[in-house]
């Protein structure tokens, strides 16, 4: 293997003064040892130098039986910086929750070690773990240790992109559905739909255990599965008094004024809380944790569409179903049927009627979503939407021609 | 530019094996840039998926999407795999001489 | 006889996580009681049981080179039995299940000035960001790099001092907005200004009608030039989304002068106390300054100490700024308020003021 490069980097050293951990310290590390890693910093300083990126556009690689998990890249300054003239990163699917055993993580870093920059992301914004640069030849022997290691490529393309979730019942008292194991069944479940791309685009499954919705959720993904409740929010009067009370919180401006309903109302001894008009924010039990918790009756809101702007502007998911109960499987149960059987008919009718690089969310406003409940055979209900339509453009699709016979008087 | 060659030809292509000039492409071609995909031989179904493609795309000037491809050839994408199995875009899309898809976005 | 060659292995998903999680987590999945955050990077949680677990939060740059993930294994073998995780923000999470290695680790992680212990609770965690020139093709600025000189300029919110309500900042090079950076806090946006150039080999690297498609806003028209198939695109109508170039490598948009940096503010994606709200134009324009980028840094501080100055307790940013409405908080900043403010893609008459709830 030839020698690492040395490259005067007097831009790029720079970012490596101030308090914050420094991602040009981790690429020289690698750099001192490995001549792909010194090569990314060479163009890297030459980006800094020319304001520009030298990557050319895209680049379609990746392992037999699989169509994605890898992104192409090479450098557009392969001449000047032969090292990184094939750049391409590989997508590793995390564990749920992303914990990890050293074991696993350090034969990770082996593999990576042997077989590419040794740079990582941890984690990409799907939240895979990130190979950043390897070679063309280097694929299929890094997904042969990776799978005989245990792991397997996320998703890349017009496919299920790599499911993810919050810690959840992980460490977090606010877990109101197991987002660990929705996120391990939806990945399982579908790994065809991961690996062999066969939508007109991404879809992307993000599982946050609460409204506070640690993964954004609800601006991140096709489906967004958010956990919820729909009976009483529980209160430990005496660690109210003792937590709060007594400790002089101002439960009147902090906790009842903030709440967006203003169900709640507090005496200076009792938190009286209208729970038939709670919306669920958890602002209160944000607050109040010591003494106040979701209630029992737990499950999960589903809501569809949310994207990045391109090409029809953003959009944050909106609701298909209020709550359904997500309770762990038991024993010889399938798993999660509605939740089940609601992807499968989206991405039935999706996949028939959506156009190419046409996102679920862009789909529905293009075709209605009341046409879209429909096609997925699920019922209107008030809370899909904010208000009813202003707009009196109404597509009656029922109304008599001229030869029906007119109803008798 | 990269150049591939077979039987004493030579094609530009692209970094990903791609060729730049569609009016180069013949059934040749085909087989040869079939041999890189980890495709030896072209049998009939092979044909049928490619010359579908490529019918497409000249026609429409696109790649067909996966599920009209399916639908159109009556192969499931499993079977779409078992014949190239680096996919139906860089498989099949590479051989039939389309350009190639775009990437990570 | 030659051996068969090993069966491919393929569609096996990743590890469970079952057997990533500590005992006490395993032992508790589920039954979680209740949390207390000790200093901005250091909470533990207690179960139902009454077990506990410490967790210490170090930020991280995300790009991590193997040699680094090593160095923080030795650090979970050493004092969490070897668990960790790591959080939706890219940081890293020690996970210590006896409480008697947490004020040791504490301590190794003091000793090396690349670990920075906080990010928890009412302050700034880390900034969420993408590829920039590290990777990406289609950047109009680097990522890592402004991430970088941000969180230097504001790590005191880090590790220390807490804010009303958090601050989360995300970063994306381009519109793609790989991380969704649209309901943040405060947003930094890559952003191209020039329309494309197109080369003359686009009818054989591109498809057409995929390329028309792509437009938002219906700027690029099929045309014939010398004879060859390609496209036009109407530069009035075009507003350098670079949507094209994804779709059709034929048509670049990258622009040393002309690509730079906006800047966004107010968004959030938690439900608590208010809905989810969009990012909402701050800044349209910084020009890239690399390598500290110092006016993207300068306007960042100065949203934040306003922020800081006017906010509510709990309140975060949008609720702060709905509260005392868009013209105080231009006011406050010193952003000159423009007509790139003033939006005018689809519904954009929904975003006009229309009443005459005004202040004086």
């Amino acid at each position: 293997m030839a020698e690492p490069k040395k490259y005067d980097t007097p831009l790029l050293d720079e970012l490596e003064k101030g308090a914050f951990p420094s991602f040009v310290t981790e690429i020289k590390r690698m750099a001192a040892r490995k001549p792909m890693a010194a090569d990314l910093l060479g163009q890297l300083e030459k980006s800094y130098r020319d304001k520009i990126g030298y990557w050319k556009h895209g680049g379609l690689v990746g392992v037999m039986g699989y169509g994605g998990g890898v992104i192409g890249r090479y450098s557009a300054k392969a001449d000047e910086f032969p090292e990184v003239s094939h750049f391409h990163t590989i997508r590793v699917n995390q564990p749920s929750g992303w914990f990890y055993n050293t074991e696993k993580l350090r034969l990770l870093c082996d593999i990576w070690d042997n077989h590419g920059s040794g740079l990582t992301n941890m984690h990409g914004s799907t939240g895979d773990i990130v190979f950043l640069g390897t070679r063309t030849e280097e694929l299929e022997p890094i997904f042969s240790e990776l799978t005989q290691g245990g792991w397997d490529l996320g998703g890349s393309g017009s496919c299920m992109r790599t499911p993810s979730c919050c810690v959840g019942p992980g460490r977090c008292e606010w877990a109101l559905y197991d987002t660990l194991a929705v996120t391990y069944q939806l990945t399982m479940d579908f790994q065809d739909e991961m690996h062999r791309p066969p939508f007109p685009y991404k879809f992307k499954f993000k599982m946050a255990g609460c409204p506070n919705d640690c993964v954004a959720s609800i601006a991140r993904a096709d489906m967004s599965i958010i956990g919820t409740w729909r009976d009483a929010i529980q209160v430990d009067a005496a660690a109210l008094k003792s937590e709060y009370i007594d400790k002089g919180t101002d439960i009147q401006s902090d906790v009842v004024e903030m709440c967006p309903t203003r169900c709640m109302k507090f005496d200076g001894e009792t938190l009286d809380i209208d729970n038939a008009n709670c919306t669920k924010c958890m602002h209160c039990i944000n607050v109040l944790h010591h003494a106040l918790a979701p209630g029992k009756d737990r499950g999960a809101c589903i809501l569809v569409g949310s994207k990045a702007p391109i090409v029809e502007g953003a959009l944050l998911s909106s609701v298909i179903v209020p709550f359904v109960k997500l309770d762990t499987p038991k024993e010889g149960e399938d798993p999660y049927p509605e939740l089940m059987e609601l992807i499968e008919k989206m991405w039935d009718f999706w996949g028939e009627n959506g156009k190419n690089r046409e996102r679920i969310g862009e789909m529905i406003q293009r075709i209605g979503l009341g046409n879209f409940l429909e096609e997925i055979e699920v019922d209107p209900i008030p809370e899909m939407i904010v208000h009813p339509r202003t707009n009196p453009y109404i597509f009656f699709e029922e109304y008599f021609e001229d030869d029906d016979e007119a109803e008798t008087e | 530019m990269p150049v591939f060659e077979f039987d004493g030809h030579q094609i530009d292509v692209d970094e990903d094996g791609f060729i730049q000039n569609p009016d180069v492409w013949n059934d040749d071609v085909a087989a040869a840039l079939a041999k890189t995909e980890g495709v030896d031989d072209l049998t009939e179904d092979h044909w049928k998926l490619v010359r579908y493609l490529r019918d497409y795309y000249l026609q429409f000037g696109i790649a067909p999407m996966i599920r009209k491809l399916c639908k159109a050839t009556g192969f499931s994408l499993k079977t779409v795999y078992e014949l190239f199995p680096s996919g139906p875009a860089k498989g099949a899309c590479k051989v039939a001489g389309l350009p190639k898809p775009t990437g990570c976005v | 006889m030659a051996d068969e060659p090993a069966k491919k292995i393929t569609d096996i998903g990743p590890p469970h996580y079952s057997e990533f999680l500590p005992p006490v987590v395993k032992e508790n999945l589920g039954k979680w009681k209740d949390h207390e955050i000790l200093t901005p990077g250091i909470m533990y949680h207690v179960a139902e049981s009454g077990a506990k677990l410490h967790t210490v939060r170090v930020a991280s740059p995300r790009i991590l080179s193997v040699d680094r993930i090593r160095d923080i294994c030795d650090l979970a073998d050493k004092h969490c039995e070897g668990y960790l995780r790591f959080t939706s923000r890219n940081n890293v999470e020690f996970l210590v299940s006896d409480e008697s290695k947490l004020q040791p680790l504490v301590d190794d992680l003091n000793k090396d000035p690349f670990f920075v212990i906080g990010g928890m609770g009412n302050g700034i965690s880390n900034i969420v960001h993408t590829q920039g020139w590290v990777h990406c093709h289609s950047s109009a600025t680097d990522a890592s790099g402004i991430v970088k000189c941000v969180m230097d300029e504001v790590h005191e919110y880090f590790s220390e001092t807490r804010l009303p309500g958090k601050i989360r900042i995300a970063l994306a090079c381009c519109l793609n907005m790989c991380g969704a950076v649209h309901c943040s806090d405060i947003a930094i946006l890559g952003v191209h200004r020039r329309p494309p150039r197109i080369d003359d080999n686009l009818n054989k690297i591109c498809e057409i009608p995929t390329t028309v498609s792509s437009c938002p806003t219906g700027a690029i028209r099929p045309a014939t030039v010398d004879g060859k198939e390609t496209v036009e695109v109407d530069e009035d109508a075009c507003m350098s989304c670079a949507n094209c170039y994804t779709v059709c490598p034929s048509m670049p948009l990258n622009d040393p002068l002309n690509d730079g940096i906006s800047i966004w503010v107010g968004g959030k994606v938690s439900n608590a106390r208010t809905e989810p709200k969009f990012s909402k134009l701050a800044i349209p324009f910084i020009p890239n300054n690399p390598p500290r980028w110092p006016e993207v840094t300068d306007a960042v501080k100065n949203i934040i100490k306003v922020y800081i100055d006017n906010a509510k307790k709990y309140e975060r940013m949008g609720e702060m700024i709905e509260r005392i409405g868009w013209p105080k908080f231009f006011d406050l900043t010193g952003i000159e308020f423009t007509k790139y403010h003033i939006d005018d893609f689809k519904h954009a008459g929904t975003t006009y003021k229309t009443s005459t709830h005004l202040r004086y």
